[in-house]
């Protein structure tokens, strides 16, 4: 895809503080701008084509040659194997974009890799949405409806598919009883959980754990999400593509482009949080945060994220987050739609540190992105962050609003402590939290479960 | 007196050196600890692979780190339980003087026992964040390269991944129940060069990124050709 030609404005002609909706659907921005001299850039107003799938041989000059030939050296050891992949939907969330670049990888390497994807009509997917938050927490009273409901359309789809592969992996809650389909013991199945299981509602919990104990293994994203099963579990962090649209590298002059026409003053500290109008990710703290720090060291805050236009709670988030921001002409609220990939990594390849002052979290891949980027990140101890930020060595973990102002204070300040943070954040994604390495896990589990070598 | 002329150090092994490499998967157990006391006694229950994975498999880990991380048991201690003075003894415990994990085991053991007799009140204070015992799942895997010649082992070490020097270099005193490792023993049995693989076995790894390790015996090595 080509960069999209943006307009641009000097930076003097700039409102500041104003809320710039980027989704060109719905433009009216939730506060009434003081001037309306911030221009629109002009994004896409539809979600651009997807990008081609990249081959292993694109990350070769990413992650070096040794690594790429450890995953056809593993491969080798899964020659004639077959794998099938299934999740519940084809497009859109992280699972389907993670599997859209996946899938083509391991076939890539000769390990024939098949992904279907589940069907069932609204009120499937109703009781399977309801499920989903009540496996992280929330109250659901679960009915025999839903339950029946959950179960007919898992029977139909495990009449409708074939399970000959050596290997099944079954994504997420909503297909977990096609296991019932399991007949021949030689096959492994397996259950990827991409949700926190820490804190489930018990209901629906004690109805999917004896399907979930039926499956040779599961894999959790952080430790902290898994419960006590009697099956193995396997830990498989969540990983970023450093060939995507959010993550390859940019042209200077694009980054610059796109921080002319958002109003970012690239010759001062900027300090950027990218993250949905969501009260999990306290922007409003942010705010605070970044007041304080302010009185010590100059900077601007850049709140980059969406979810205002789609999503009610979003945009009183939102509302609360410009309000608390008043007419501060450092603080520049951003709301885009999900598909300004580039622009988002032109503003976190432009900040000087980068905060997600998270206080609910799941692993936090905008955390993944800011380290892959080299910058210095602080960010809330929650979820899976811990597993990226290793405190003081490859950025910073805070616990509240205070934490968070001595940390922008301290690494604005210290600009050698804070590259040396980068730079560690940089090489602890490159080992974990790459593509690559996701692929590498795949063929390790193949291989420890189908007992093709291990020691 | 005649002076005797050193003989020739032999360059070429009949032997070769393979370099092969190592890939794990984290496997999460069933021990974790909210405090010093399930802390102790999770080290005492879990497999070997969580000791192995929390202290030879975390430098792999977190081997671009150079000075500050030494195994994750001392940096939760730190981090999570706030007692300094634990976590400095825990990260004092240098993996290279350990050929089984049974002998580390017993070493965190003491620590933390001597600890808590002397510090009782630290023992049920919740800690900030949980440690989960995880435990490595590995799979040697070959490489491209094998040496028969010095400047083939040169070569190779440029080559491999970190992963590999790992492999040879910090994990196989496990394999050898030796205080040595791969490359000094294939240096020193194959080649003859003793000196060179005395010297590799004092690289401090817990001072230097393994980027920096695989510096370091390069330039033994490459002084053992002049």
């Amino acid at each position: 895809m080509e960069p999209m030609e943006l307009q641009t404005a000097p930076v003097s002609e700039m409102a500041t503080s104003e809320v710039v909706s980027h989704s060109n659907a719905v433009s009216t921005p939730i506060a009434p701008l003081r001037e309306e001299r911030r221009r629109k850039p002009r994004t896409w107003e539809t979600p651009p084509a997807p990008v081609p799938a990249p081959h292993l041989d694109d990350y070769k000059s990413i992650v070096g040659l040794p690594v790429i030939d450890e995953l056809r050296f593993l491969a080798n050891g899964l020659k004639g194997k077959t794998l099938k992949m299934v999740n519940s939907t084809a497009v859109g969330g992280g699972v389907a974009e993670m599997l859209n670049q996946l899938v083509p990888l391991l076939n890539e390497l000769d390990l024939r890799t098949k992904w279907d994807v589940i069907t069932g009509g609204n009120d499937f997917f109703e009781v399977t949405k309801a499920f989903h938050n009540a496996l992280q927490g929330s109250d659901y009273k679960l009915t025999p409806q839903a339950r029946d409901i959950f179960l007919i359309h898992n029977e139909q789809n495990r009449k409708r598919m074939e399970f000959s592969e050596d290997v099944v992996v079954i994504h997420d809650p909503q297909p977990a009883a096609l296991v019932r389909g399991r007949e021949d013991s030689s096959r492994r199945w397996i259950w990827r959980c991409h949700i926190d299981l820490s804190n489930p509602n018990p209901d629906v919990w004690g109805f999917l754990r004896p399907f979930i104990e039926q499956y040779d293994a599961a894999i959790f994203s952080s430790q902290s999400f898994t419960r006590q099963l009697a099956i193995p579990q396997y830990l498989f962090y969540p990983c970023i593509d450093p060939l995507s649209e959010k993550n390859k590298d940019l042209d200077d002059s694009f980054v610059q482009q796109v921080c002319d026409e958002f109003g970012v003053d690239r010759s001062r500290p900027i300090v950027t949080q990218v993250s949905r109008f969501d009260r999990a990710k306290d922007p409003v703290g942010v705010v605070a945060a970044f007041k304080q720090a302010r009185k010590y060291v100059d900077c601007q805050l850049v709140l980059a994220g969406g979810g205002a236009t789609d999503d009610p709670e979003g945009a009183t988030v939102l509302k609360e987050v410009t309000e608390s921001a008043g007419e501060d002409p450092d603080i520049i609220i951003l709301d885009l739609p999900p598909w300004c990939a580039l622009e988002i990594n032109a503003l976190q390849r432009a900040s000087t540190i980068i905060v997600q002052k998270s206080i609910r979290e799941g692993f936090g891949l905008t955390v993944t992105e800011a380290l892959w980027k080299g910058k210095p990140t602080i960010a809330g101890a929650v979820g899976g962050i811990p597993n990226q930020i290793i405190h003081k060595l490859t950025g910073a973990l805070v616990h509240s609003v205070e934490g968070c102002a001595y940390q922008m204070r301290y690494l604005l300040t210290h600009p050698q402590f804070a590259k040396e943070l980068g730079e560690n954040g940089r090489k602890h994604v490159k080992e974990n939290f790459l593509m690559t390495t996701n692929v590498r896990r795949w063929l390790l589990l193949c291989r420890i479960l189908l007992g093709s070598g291990t020691n | 007196m005649t002076t005797a002329t050193a003989p020739a150090l032999p360059r070429t092994s009949v032997k070769p050196f393979y370099f092969n490499t190592s890939a794990h998967l984290l496997r999460i157990t069933r021990q974790k600890a909210n405090t010093l006391a399930e802390f102790l006694d999770a080290l005492r229950e879990c497999p070997d692979g969580s000791i192995f994975e929390h202290t030879f498999r975390t430098l792999e880990e977190h081997h671009f780190i150079g000075e500050g991380f030494s195994n994750d048991f001392a940096h939760w201690v730190l981090s999570s339980c706030n007692e300094p003075s634990l976590a400095e003894g825990l990260a004092s415990v240098d993996v290279r003087e350990f050929t089984s994990v049974a002998d580390l085991r017993d070493r965190f053991i003491q620590i933390v026992q001597i600890f808590l007799q002397r510090s009782a009140e630290a023992a049920t204070r919740a800690s900030r964040e949980t440690f989960y015992f995880c435990a490595a799942d590995a799979v040697v895997i070959p490489t491209n390269f094998v040496a028969r010649t010095l400047h083939e082992f040169s070569e190779g070490l440029r080559g491999v991944s970190v992963h590999c020097i790992h492999h040879h270099f910090i994990e196989a005193r496990l394999r050898l129940k030796l205080m040595s490792n791969d490359f000094s023993q294939w240096l020193h049995e194959d080649l003859g060069l003793t000196e060179a693989a005395r010297r590799l076995n004092r690289i401090d790894i817990y001072t230097a990124t393994l980027d920096d390790v695989r510096e370091q015996i390069i330039r033994i090595v490459e002084r053992a050709l002049i």
